[in-house]
């Protein structure tokens, strides 16, 4: 049984430590920077923010066009 | 492509560590298990064995853990004992040749670990399998009729055979039931499920 | 600027990574809405044996103990495994603006799967279940499940090499988990409990170890993938914190894992197993606290968008269900409410709560919302939404609450040795009919939404008073052919 506790502590403790690894890692590598960009990534010109995408079928409220698709 | 790696390789451990810590160390813990020696030169546990071997792949192939469970829950927690279920609660070594295991998660019916002690007839099982209204009315268990053979009324009994009960609805016309080889092995199956032995770590 | 293209490639970019998935993505959304009708009407047999055991009592192949693990192995694979792969793969190659890679492979890998899950099925059917909960298929069935994933992996992974956008966006971060651990998950799992590497309880562990992390690190990553995405692309606004959302992804996917043993609470198990259960239980508040956070906040000033937009309807819903059920499950998880709930209709009904109020929801959001970009089509009847969102929030909601509140009292009584056990049976018969009735009402909900997918596919002639909604992606073919973009008119 001691050598089951001491296995879960040093997994648990490499686990860790690999977490914290790649996590500093994540912040060199700039993942952490521009974060606001990383959620604004989804817009762009056509579907802007500020944009709803997505409403009920022939219920978009806008008027009709002749030849529309 | 790195990036990818490393990501690839923080998803991965996440996942190694809790297999690791739930279930292969107590693995280790219960490798160690062996049965105890018990009256007669017998052993507690035994292994599965002849027709309560292929009783319990029959347990599995009709899906029986789906409304019950096999496990006695200790005193003071959940009444199984108070209720009869056990006489001491279910502990590792009670499992050890259980492949694949078939504890449940469900009471719908009632615990089975120790159905062989609470009920020993083969003539009750016969009974409750074949039509479980007989023993127990309003019970919502399914019948394994398919698994007997029916003798109408009037014909002589053959071996083994088990007298329908006069009140049993139903069945108007059926004399006797006789288990067929995979009822048998049922039975055989249920009737050893006894978790009585005093095992040594399961202190009440 | 977000991404390595101008905003013209951009544009183009989503719109060839939308066609370009469209056979693949549509394969798997048909097959798995397949599976879900199969599942909800096994679950339906499964629910009326229950307060009618005589119900279809000729049929050993329907046998409540076959029917049951197919509806749920019909539910969670064939629904959720392949809702979740097209899900996975749509929203990857969307977000990393590339085509979809592989297509030969990944139909070749669906249709292997759905071969798996047929043979799964009609195996549990005949008899030859495994007998393990959640693992019933044989594992050369299971085998036809996890190949598949192998190519969804690849695929997965070499979109992201390739991909054109400077940031990884929070849903990717957990679509790409969730390729990773489904095949992992399963192959673990075999490998413990049929192939025999691990004995006694010590392979409940390992069931329990596996069916929740279906749960935990299949379906729920996937429903909040699909959440994260869905909500701020519909209302028009980005998340509210994005460093929330990787905090919540970390922390969801380091406690999750070790909450399954949760199931086996009071059972012949060693305490400090179910100790770490129930403590890797109480962590999953931190995610769920924190995506729930994130998601509310992102609505606040939107909701009443809820009334005209379908996808936001299921996904708020799925949101929230999220929050609710995650919350439940983790005080289901004490070791004083499982002593009443364990073994009762209660952890079916938090199920239920779940995989129908939270997964699956989101998984028709994700439906809704891709499918008219993949096919250049709308949806043809808003009443058939209306139906399909109503019958399952009303579906879902009168379930949790017939279960729960049956498997309370339930568990009271069986705590009570006074009273005989067939008592607490017939005390339950009135809710397991409230469960078939929740049943059809699910029921409805899926046929309806199966005519719109039906007619999605089919190319059903629709034509509507007012335009489509698609004012941004009209021109699709003259955007690809002249390569500039134009203004919508």
């Amino acid at each position: 049984m001691f050598f089951v506790f001491m296995f879960i502590w040093a997994f648990a403790i490499f686990a860790g430590i690999t977490m914290v690894w790649l996590l500093a890692w994540a912040i060199r590598k700039g993942e952490f920077q521009n974060l606001r960009d990383g959620a604004r990534m989804i817009f762009d010109d056509t579907e802007p923010i500020g944009t709803v995408t997505d409403c009920f079928p022939g219920e978009s409220g806008k008027p009709a066009k002749v030849g529309a698709k | 492509m790195s990036r990818t790696l490393f990501l690839a390789l923080g998803i991965f451990l996440t996942i190694a560590a809790s297999v690791t810590g739930l279930v292969i160390l107590p693995n280790w813990q219960f490798q160690a298990l062996k049965p105890v020696a018990k009256s007669g030169g017998l052993l507690y546990p035994e292994q599965y064995f002849g027709d309560n071997k292929r009783g319990r792949e029959e347990y599995i192939a009709q899906g029986c853990i789906y409304c019950h469970s096999q496990q006695v829950r200790m005193k003071g927690y959940g009444a199984d004992i108070r209720r009869g279920w056990g006489n001491r609660r279910s502990v590792p070594r009670d499992y050890i040749f259980d492949f694949p295991h078939q504890l449940g998660t469900m009471r719908t019916g009632p615990d089975l670990a120790s159905i062989g002690a609470r009920q020993p007839s083969r003539d009750w099982h016969s009974l409750h399998l074949y039509d479980p209204q007989i023993t127990s009315p309003g019970s919502i268990m399914p019948s394994f009729y398919y698994l007997f053979e029916e003798v109408k009324k009037g014909m002589p009994p053959p071996e083994g055979s088990v007298k329908l009960p006069d009140a049993a609805k139903n069945h108007a016309d059926v004399g006797y039931i006789v288990p067929k080889e995979r009822g048998s092995n049922l039975i055989a199956y249920l009737k050893r499920l006894n978790q009585s032995f005093p095992l040594p770590e399961a202190q009440q | 600027m977000t991404t390595n293209l101008n905003q013209a490639d951009e544009i183009r970019a989503r719109i060839e990574a939308d066609s370009s998935s469209r056979i693949v993505v549509s394969f798997y959304w048909g097959t798995a809405l397949i599976w879900l009708t199969i599942a909800t009407l096994a679950g339906l047999i499964s629910s009326a044996k229950l307060h009618s055991p005589g119900f279809l009592g000729d049929i050993e192949w329907l046998t409540f103990g076959r029917i049951r693990p197919v509806h749920w192995d019909a539910a969670i694979y064939g629904f959720g495994g392949l809702a979740a792969s097209g899900t996975l793969l749509w929203l990857q190659a969307r977000l990393c603006q590339v085509q979809l890679p592989f297509k030969h492979w990944l139909i070749a890998g669906g249709t292997i799967f759905n071969l798996g899950m047929l043979c799964g099925v009609v195996s549990v059917l005949a008899g030859y279940s495994t007998g393990v909960e959640t693992l019933e298929f044989p594992v050369w069935a299971m085998t036809m499940l996890v190949i598949p994933y192998v190519i969804i992996v690849v695929a997965n992974f070499t979109m992201y090499a390739r991909k054109k956008t400077k940031h990884t966006y929070v849903s990717q971060w957990y679509l790409m988990a969730v390729t990773v651990w489904f095949p992992v998950l399963v192959l673990s799992a075999e490998a413990c409990i049929n192939f025999g590497a691990v004995d006694g309880v010590a392979q409940a562990i390992a069931n329990w170890w596996y069916g929740h992390n279906v749960v935990g690190l299949f379906a729920t990553p996937a429903g909040i993938a699909a959440a994260y995405y869905l909500i701020p692309k519909v209302i028009g606004k980005p998340i509210h914190s994005y460093h929330l959302s990787l905090l919540g992804f970390w922390t969801n996917a380091i406690f999750y894992n070790w909450a399954g043993t949760h199931h086996l609470t009071g059972g012949p198990l060693p305490a400090w197993t179910i100790t770490i259960g129930v403590v890797g239980s109480m962590m999953m508040f931190i995610p769920v606290i924190t995506i729930g956070i994130n998601h509310h906040m992102t609505m606040v000033g939107s909701f009443h968008l809820l009334r005209t937009s379908p996808t936001l309807r299921f996904a708020v819903m799925g949101s929230m269900m999220y929050t609710v059920s995650s919350f439940q499950g983790s005080l289901e998880a004490l070791r004083s409410h499982q002593e009443v709930t364990h073994f009762t209709h209660y952890t079916i009904g938090h199920v239920h709560l779940g995989m129908y109020g939270f997964f699956a929801p989101l998984m028709f959001a994700m439906m809704y919302y891709a499918m008219p970009r993949l096919m250049r089509q709308e949806w043809s009847s808003a009443r058939l939404i209306r139906i399909h969102f109503w019958c399952t929030l009303i579906g879902t909601a009168l379930y949790g609450a017939a279960m729960c509140f049956a498997g309370v009292k339930q568990g009271l009584m069986m705590n009570d040795p006074a009273i005989p056990f067939l008592k607490i049976v017939s005390f339950t018969i009135p809710f397991l009919w409230l469960r078939t009735l929740a049943g059809l009402i699910l029921l409805a909900g899926t046929v309806a939404f199966l005519i719109n997918f039906g007619r999605m596919l089919m190319r059903y002639k629709v034509t509507f008073a007012d335009p489509t909604l698609f004012t941004t992606e009209r021109n699709w073919d003259a955007l690809l052919a002249s390569g500039k973009e134009e203004k919508p008119a």
